[in-house]
């Protein structure tokens, strides 16, 4: 089998501008399809649906995840579940908890009286779901620059990413999460042995707005809008620390 | 610390990060929720018994090679007619050629960046198994096409004609069923 795409992988033209498209073509490669497409309507044309298609898929298709049962059942079958340093008591209410909200938002679904509201539970199940997992982060990388440049391709668009280890929150990482059908990005920070997750949903004309706390299944929420992007920080921190946290945040922002 | 609680640690460590790429991969290749987790729940007893021999840098592309695997053994039992598909790749190759020169005069690319979730799902779902696999590492997973054809078992020329097809006929489609 070929390791690596061979000098001339092929001769057509098409299937070149769809690895050009894909990021595998070296850079001699690259700058002749680039000539190809200037001279070429035809290849410029299959260009734009290359770029719409994955528009579509990005934008309307989510990334669905594991099953939350699905999950347990196979921790389980190989006793992760009593390796993990978590108390059992965590997880059986973390298990409730996404109980209430899996119905909770499908009643919200039918009655769709309340979009915000949704996202928030959205976003919280996403946080429960994350300490669920060996790890809350897809990412792991208290690194801005590798944790950014991660989220390209994965969500539409890459969040800002804030350095905070100063003020005692330590990046750890990143992960994508579904909120209302769309991937979005969540950065994911730590406070002492707690965990911080913070999830940018675009919110394009959306006037910049909080910031405002709130509660929900016994999580601090806090929640403001800046440039266009909708951000919701969650955690079992205590409010005051992670008031603390969305301050020192929003003023990289500004 | 005995062997078993090592595997443990391992499985811990290099599966479970990476199940909700299987379980979208064997969701795209059964089309279905139910068996999807069969799938997943299979290429994990496999995938535990061989825990020993991946390397901790490439255990995504390793569990979804299992994934792979796992599914074709599942569909060729519960599901031969699926497979019948996967042979007929020529001719469905041909009628592409034909379907996608014509399109090219009229691309109506903000219909295609507009489709919606069922639209697209609908679509792929109609896509045959090697380019809906193809497709789906590709665009949902962002795999290389080192990776792709590492897991399905095909060379990288394989990959890259699935890739363009695969596109074409979804762009294909979402035209056709525009109203």
């Amino acid at each position: 089998m070929t390791n690596s795409i061979p000098s001339s992988p092929s001769d057509n033209p098409i299937q070149l501008l769809h690895a050009y498209m894909d990021g595998e073509l070296d850079l001699a490669d690259a700058l002749s399809v680039e000539r190809n497409i200037a001279a070429n309507p035809k290849l410029a044309a299959e260009r734009d649906r290359i770029i719409a298609l994955r528009q579509a898929i990005h934008e309307n298709l989510p990334r669905e995840p594991i099953p939350p049962a699905l999950q347990l059942r196979i921790e389980r079958t190989f006793g992760l579940r009593q390796e993990t340093s978590r108390p059992t008591w965590r997880t059986l209410a973390a298990s409730v908890a996404l109980a209430v909200l899996v119905t909770s938002s499908s009643t919200w679904l039918f009655f769709g009286s309340n979009a915000t509201r949704t996202m928030e539970d959205a976003i919280v199940a996403g946080h429960i779901r994350s300490l669920m997992a060996p790890q809350p982060a897809d990412i792991a990388s208290s690194e801005r620059h590798t944790v950014k440049p991660w989220f390209n391709g994965r969500v539409l668009e890459a969040p800002h990413v804030a350095d905070l280890a100063n003020g005692g929150f330590p990046l750890i990482g990143g992960r994508v999460d579904v909120v209302g059908g769309r991937t979005v990005p969540t950065l994911v920070y730590g406070r002492r042995k707690h965990i911080i997750s913070l999830t940018a949903v675009p919110a394009a004309g959306k006037p910049n707005s909080g910031p405002k706390v709130s509660v929900d299944n016994g999580y601090n929420i806090v929640h403001w809008v800046a440039n266009g992007v909708s951000y919701w920080a969650v955690s079992d921190v205590s409010a005051p620390d992670l008031g603390e946290f969305a301050k020192l945040f929003r003023a990289t922002q500004s | 610390m005995g062997a078993e609680a090592d595997n443990r640690a391992r499985f811990a460590k290099l599966v479970t990060p990476y199940l909700s790429h299987a379980y979208r991969l064997a969701r795209s290749l059964t089309g279905s929720q139910t068996d999807a987790e069969d799938v997943v729940q299979e290429a994990c007893l496999r995938a535990f018994r061989s825990i020993n021999s991946v390397a901790d840098t490439n255990a995504r592309a390793w569990l979804l090679t299992i994934v792979h695997h796992a599914a074709c053994t599942w569909l060729r039992k519960n599901r031969p007619a699926a497979l019948i598909t996967v042979v007929d790749v020529a001719a469905v190759e041909a009628k592409q050629a034909n379907s996608s020169e014509q399109d090219a005069e009229t691309p109506e690319t903000a219909l295609i960046a507009k489709a919606d979730r069922a639209r697209l799902e609908a679509a792929i779902a109609s896509l045959s198994l090697p380019y809906r696999e193809t497709f789906t590492l590709r665009e949902v997973e962002g795999l290389n096409y080192r990776e792709i054809a590492e897991i399905t078992s095909v060379p990288i020329g394989t990959v890259m004609s699935r890739l363009s097809r695969a596109r074409d006929q979804l762009n294909e489609l979402i035209e056709r069923n525009r109203s």
